[in-house]
């Protein structure tokens, strides 16, 4: 396990129109700048500012974070899941990293 | 609320309590020289959160309700401190939550998320967990398509600085 390491789950059976929650993570230091470590060293501030979630071709949602988020950040929001189409998440750090993950999203058979 | 400002104020008097009677007059005395400080009452930002609130959403008014925020009274370790928000308002077009602000008073850097929504998310229910420095009022703050501003408040005892 890395650093920007992600998951996504939703749950296992979607039908057209449920509302769904989704959970996400994300292996991340989320470091503020204000700890040093045992030999004294600050430990210079290393976070997930920006989060970009997209829904087939269409952002549904934009978080900005700061290093007070907690280290291996989770969030779960909730999803209109109206069409079968990839939920993207888009998490990019202070230092340039950018992570990308996705799932797709399928509906059940009636 | 009343309970839970009710049982802060309390835990403040039984503590100067064990430290003696001179330190309880004096707690007193402070109380009640700075009443606009009173800690039990969210709806008196610091200077600096009072900065952020102006810059977020100018002059309109902050009003109490249509979301709720739902953390712990007491967080032993504030490294990890849960969070909820909720919000029943709808998420139409026309009218919709664009924004949830997390805010933390006596955080370093107090204005902590932003989480920009569309109607697509379909409602206002967002977890996570955040850092937390030191006991504090907790605000999280809504502003719709149409302009209107809702917050809800929690007071939350932290144990453990999170924040170095």
């Amino acid at each position: 396990m890395a650093i920007g390491d992600a998951r996504i789950r939703i749950p296992d059976r979607i039908s057209r129109g449920d509302l769904i929650t989704v959970n996400a993570i994300i292996l991340h230091p989320m470091d503020t700048g204000f700890f040093r470590t045992a030999e004294g060293q600050p430990i210079p501030a290393y976070f997930i500012k920006d989060v970009v979630i997209s829904y087939g071709d269409e952002q549904v949602a934009r978080f900005e974070w700061t290093s007070g988020v907690s280290k291996d950040p989770i969030v779960s929001f909730s999803l209109l899941a109206d069409k079968e189409a990839p939920l993207a998440m888009v998490w990019s750090d202070t230092k340039g990293g950018v992570y990308r993950q996705s799932i797709n999203i399928a509906f059940a058979a009636a | 609320m009343s309970t839970r400002r009710t049982f802060v104020k309390g835990v403040a008097l039984a503590g100067a309590g064990l430290l003696g009677s001179g330190t309880l007059a004096r707690a007193q005395g402070l109380l009640s020289a700075a009443p606009a400080l009173d800690p039990g009452d969210p709806e008196v930002p610091n200077e600096e959160v009072a900065r952020i609130l102006k810059d977020l959403f100018g002059d309109r008014p902050i009003r109490r309700g249509q979301l709720s925020l739902d953390m712990p009274a007491v967080a032993e370790d504030g490294r990890i401190v849960p969070v909820i928000i909720e919000s029943p308002l709808p998420m139409k077009p026309d009218n919709y939550v664009k924004a949830v602000h997390l805010i933390v008073d006596h955080n370093p850097d107090p204005h902590l998320a932003a989480y920009h929504l569309t109607p697509a998310i379909g409602s206002v229910a967002i977890q996570t967990r955040i850092k937390m420095k030191r006991t504090t009022w907790v605000r999280a703050i809504l502003e719709t398509s149409t302009g209107e501003v809702w917050a809800n408040y929690a007071h939350v005892i932290v144990s453990l600085n999170g924040c170095g």
